[in-house]
């Protein structure tokens, strides 16, 4: 492994690298191109080695297939096949629903008559109260993390213990008085209704997360800040929150993905103007008979910027939905 | 000496940082959790709120708990279930994580896709296995079908609805516990290992008393992390079987939610969330135990 991995290296270094140096009249000379020569290679040699080495893994990988990596592929394959029999489903033609063959044409037309009926206003619903409920907690949440970072409350423990309380409590104990109170203040099936009840959850994933991500700041950074002249909150807004940003996009993403999983609250707190994506679904299955190429494409839309988001920051998301789990 | 004032500023401004958070936080998880315990004092009905808001009876509801044979019956619905996922997911999550548990990457992209049910929509999840579960379109249906073997749909039958609903559960949530080992197993020190494997240890022999007891503490978090979730499943349960057939499938959660929706009874539904509240907060207070055990280590 050691071997073929050295070997790729410096195969990737000489096409990237310099121009062979020409044999000068001194011998001095050439040796000193040849050493400038390795140099830019060594500073040139960045990306393409880079991408040379993930190369060499995978051949690396495939070339040395064991039972293991059978055994992984095939479970693979068996774990992810209801959920790709779903994906399918809705790329069949409206005639081929209970094909036997899965050599079809595939066809949009589910995702077509998708767009044209209620399921795109549920969707942009989706998409705004998500939005809207992420930027919230991140408003409230991130100044509320950085003070726990630094300061040491007394009530510390407290607090956390709270937080923890929230994720965890059943969703039906603060349905009750959320509908109770929302009856009597007109917020029921509201986008803003459903905003503010997601704060329940996403608040305090944001506190719990970004702890972690501005704990990992020196604090020396702030006071050399504090000494340029910086208030706690300018420095805190210049210096630190700019070196956690990877952290607080991923937040964002999981805040953003936990609301747009949600059906409980949705399917209580809404009814016909502010319904989500997933009681769309739902009302699919329930009032427009057993449409099931309609109903697979709605689920493959729901799904989608989830699947799409767990693989462009799914370290990340690991990390957040395990928070509490994993100490970092 | 210009750090002094600096610090003195920092207190200040921490608080003003902090407050706004903590004041929402309140506003939405505290007021409604005391609503909820008075509510739960009172008979309050929806179809006649103004006379059944008062407090005449206040422990009513919960000494009817006591005595309502559907509510223990939903107890007991959602500890069959709860277990027996928890159950599976640990097992089948350690098992996988014992497989992909090597520097290859292969393997590494297998792990990636192995995370997708754990982060798909529950809806999603219910409708892929609506579809398994239904005679019509389910592949798994008509594949027996096919060899002189037709099953009756798993969903409507009383015996293995629930046991449907438990394979369900265990399918999008293994990976939480194969990503809690996994990352256990990546902390894990060699020289043991390679202690053991000089002295003779056969790989049984290694799992067991070296590898087993450093993961223990990963499934004992992931196992009760994903107790408390389990309590809150829904919308599986409200999609493949609606609580039936019969209340074979009616969990506490279900149970409630019909209470309050269905029946408009919220005094009684707020005394089961109650319940479930005090659960809730048990179970997180021994995790908060665990891990700050943990950290001492």
């Amino acid at each position: 492994m050691t071997m073929s991995n050295s070997g790729s290296q410096s195969a990737a270094i000489t096409p990237a690298g310099v121009d062979r140096p020409a044999a000068g009249p001194s011998a001095t000379r050439s040796l000193e191109q040849a050493d400038s020569a390795h140099l830019a290679a060594h500073v040139r040699k960045g990306r393409s080695t880079e991408s040379a080495r993930r190369t060499a893994a995978w051949l690396v990988g495939i070339a040395s297939i064991d039972g293991r990596v059978v055994g992984a592929l095939v479970l693979l394959l068996v774990v992810m096949f209801p959920f790709l029999w779903l994906v399918q489903l809705s790329l069949r033609p409206t005639n081929d629903i209970f094909g036997e063959s899965l050599l079809f044409v595939p066809s949009l037309d589910s995702f077509r008559s998708l767009l044209q009926s209620h399921f795109a206003g549920s969707f942009v619903n989706s998409l705004i109260v998500s939005t809207a409920s992420a930027g919230l907690s991140l408003l409230f949440g991130v100044p509320a993390a950085y003070a726990l970072t630094r300061c040491r409350f007394r009530a510390r423990g407290r607090i956390a213990l709270w937080i923890l309380v929230t994720r965890m409590a059943p969703p039906i104990a603060f349905t009750i008085p959320f509908y109770m109170a929302y009856r009597w203040s007109g917020l029921l099936d509201t986008n803003l209704g459903l905003i503010i009840v997601y704060l329940t959850f996403n608040l305090a994933i944001v506190i719990w997360l970004m702890q972690t991500y501005f704990a990992a700041i020196p604090q020396a950074l702030e006071e050399a800040a504090y000494i340029d002249g910086c208030g706690v909150w300018s420095a805190f807004w210049r210096v630190t929150l700019p070196l956690t940003a990877p952290g607080l996009a991923a937040t964002a993403v999981l805040c953003f993905v936990f609301s747009w999983n949600d059906f409980f609250y949705a399917l209580i707190l809404t009814r016909t103007n502010a319904t989500t994506a997933p009681v769309a679904i739902v009302n699919f299955l329930q009032y427009e008979g057993w449409e099931w190429p309609k109903i697979a494409a709605s689920g493959t839309l729901v799904m989608l910027p989830v699947v799409i988001f767990t693989i462009l920051v799914r370290s990340y998301l690991v990390r957040g939905m395990t928070a509490g789990g994993i100490k970092d | 000496m210009t750090i002094l004032p600096w610090e003195a500023s920092r207190k200040r401004a921490f608080i003003i940082g902090l407050a706004p958070a903590l004041l929402v936080l309140g506003a939405i998880t505290l007021l409604p959790t005391l609503a909820l315990i008075v509510v739960s004092f009172t008979p309050l009905s929806l179809t006649d709120p103004i006379n059944t808001f008062h407090f005449n009876n206040p422990l009513g509801n919960y000494r009817q708990l006591w005595a309502d044979t559907r509510f223990l019956n939903s107890v007991s619905v959602q500890l069959k279930l709860s277990l027996s996922s928890v159950a599976l997911q640990l097992v089948v999550g350690l098992g996988v994580a014992l497989l992909l548990n090597a520097r290859q990457a292969i393997l590494s992209a297998v792990r990636a896709v192995f995370l997708i049910p754990m982060v798909l929509p529950p809806i999603v999840v219910a409708l892929i296995w609506k579809i398994m579960y239904t005679p019509e379109v389910s592949p798994l249906h008509r594949m027996l079908e096919n060899v002189g073997l037709p099953v009756e749909s798993l969903i409507t039958n009383p015996d293995m609805a629930l046991w449907a609903i438990s394979f369900a559960e265990t399918w999008q949530w293994f990976p939480f516990t194969m990503l809690m080992v996994l990352a256990a197993l990546q902390m894990m020190p060699d020289d043991p290992l390679e202690a053991a494997r000089i002295d003779g240890a056969n790989r049984w022999q290694i799992f067991k008393y070296i590898v087993f007891p450093y993961i223990r503490p990963a499934l004992v978090i992931a196992g009760l992390f994903r107790l408390i979730d389990s309590f809150k499943a829904f919308p599986l349960i409200y999609v493949l079987t609606n609580g039936g057939p019969g209340t074979v499938t009616e969990v506490t959660n279900f149970y409630g939610f019909i209470q309050a929706f269905n029946f408009s009874y919220w005094g009684y539904a707020s005394a089961i969330a109650v319940l479930m509240l005090a659960g809730a907060f048990l179970l997180s207070w021994l995790i908060s135990r665990w891990g700050g055990h943990h950290d001492d280590e």
